[in-house]
């Protein structure tokens, strides 16, 4: 088997079958949960309100795929430097490249369960409502490059610093920063600067793309440039990923 | 007596359906495939009739559709933003003796009681004219049902919770 894949499965494996992995995806599970349970004490929510809700939990959905993404891409290098397992693994016959796409691999694994832990709760919040199967589909196709991207900034994060404390720190800043849409209202996003900002950050594309799609009913070929963006920011955090881990020494010290 | 009764009922159902404010009369109708007891997310459609009682041409027409809700201690009235892609009608010119009819389809979005009417303005007429009210009362639909989010909002952190324990326990067992 190709050694990439060895090494991706040996990350999802990781993540499905250990203690803190499964820690990790249950905090996912019960912080749907309690938004779902608030969602069900409600009783003034409107017909139009439904989407709204598809929308929120679609956002949430990626804000938390996001930040496990972050904590998983600084922990398969900062973490295992800091466990002992990071230098021989760099001392094996493996390119860095097999390295590296194997734990970028292992994110991408990761957020395929958190997607698919997600899909039961979109549907009990949506069912009813209107566009459910599109705001599953759009969550895929602009969630994934967006919360890959932070995955693949962890890795890059957990090479630069020596430690994971200061690598999750910082990661989490950036993380805030651009999922602030989510907390943001729509006047502060109508500024030059908030336009500006909507405009760069991949958080935010995904995010009104969802709201096009989910609220407002415009068709997948609308979002090309929300999708863009977040390609964009894909290619980007995965060249961050390949430079740091490029010039990790194999004394497994940061750069 | 019953007869007299309904007398005076048909003359004020007559003329709760035809309004005259200058030379403008509204007629408003509910369809006749409107849900008897509508919900959330069903369509309603009212259609009206404007015509010109008066002598001469009625130019720069404008017509459109208002809604209120009037559920005590809610009183207000209804942003038609979601509820209707079809909130006005303009007519360069109506002709004396000519009319304009017009559908207006709604979607029911929030549950309570309604009145909606018709209003119409022209371009250097006086008063405003106004079509009668038709009421109508949308049901409840529940739109996060309980009975499908428990069983997930429950179900899936247990099942996880369950295959923690069971690595947890295997993992400990190995250790021993």
């Amino acid at each position: 088997m190709n050694r990439t894949v060895l090494l991706a499965r040996k990350e999802a494996g990781e993540l499905m079958l250990s203690l803190r992995g499964l820690t990790w995806l249950l905090a996912v599970a019960v912080a749907l949960s309690v938004f779902g349970l608030l969602l069900v004490s409600n009783t003034e929510l409107s017909l139009l309100d439904n989407a709204q809700v598809v929308y929120d939990m679609a956002s949430i959905v990626t804000a938390l795929g996001a930040l496990l993404a972050l904590v998983i891409g600084i922990d398969t290098v900062a973490g295992e430097r800091e466990r002992g397992s990071l230098v021989p693994l760099l001392l094996t016959p493996v390119s860095r490249d097999s390295i590296l796409f194997g734990k970028l691999g292992g994110v991408a694994i990761a957020w395929i369960v958190i997607y698919a832990l997600s899909l039961p709760y979109l549907w009990a919040v949506g069912s009813t409502g209107q566009n459910l199967i599109e705001g599953m589909v759009i969550t895929a196709v602009l969630g994934s490059p967006v919360v890959l991207g932070f995955g693949f900034l962890g890795v890059a994060l957990g090479c630069w610093h020596s430690s994971t404390r200061g690598a999750l720190l910082t990661g989490l800043v950036a993380l805030i920063l651009s999922a602030s849409p989510l907390l943001l209202g729509p006047s502060l996003r109508q500024s030059a600067v908030g336009r500006l900002f909507d405009a760069l950050n991949p958080f935010s594309a995904a995010v009104n793309a969802y709201d096009a799609v989910m609220i407002d009913s415009q068709p997948y070929g609308l979002q090309n440039s929300h999708f863009l963006v977040a390609v964009i920011w894909l290619i980007l955090t995965v060249w961050l990923a390949r430079s740091g881990f490029r010039r990790v020494s194999r004394t497994g010290a940061a750069i | 007596m019953n007869l007299r009764a309904l007398i005076l009922a048909t003359g004020l159902t007559f003329m709760a359906s035809a309004v005259t404010a200058g030379p403008l009369a509204i007629n408003l109708s509910a369809s006749a495939n409107n849900p008897v007891m509508p919900q959330m997310g069903d369509r309603l459609s009212y259609h009206t009739v404007i015509r010109n009682d008066g002598t001469g041409s009625i130019d720069g027409l404008i017509v459109w559709i208002s809604l209120v809700e009037v559920d005590p201690g809610k009183e207000q009235p209804v942003d038609l933003e979601d509820w209707s892609a079809h909130k006005a009608v303009v007519a360069r010119a109506l002709a004396a003796g000519d009319k304009l009819e017009t559908d207006w389809p709604i979607r029911l979005i929030q549950a309570g009681t309604y009145r909606v009417v018709i209003s119409a303005a022209t371009r250097s007429g006086t008063a405003l004219a106004t079509s009668p009210f038709a009421d109508f009362t949308v049901r409840r639909k529940p739109v996060v049902e309980s009975v499908r989010v428990l069983p997930v909002a429950l179900g899936v952190p247990i099942m996880l919770l369950l295959a923690l324990l069971g690595v947890w326990r295997k993992s400990y067992k190995s250790t021993i």
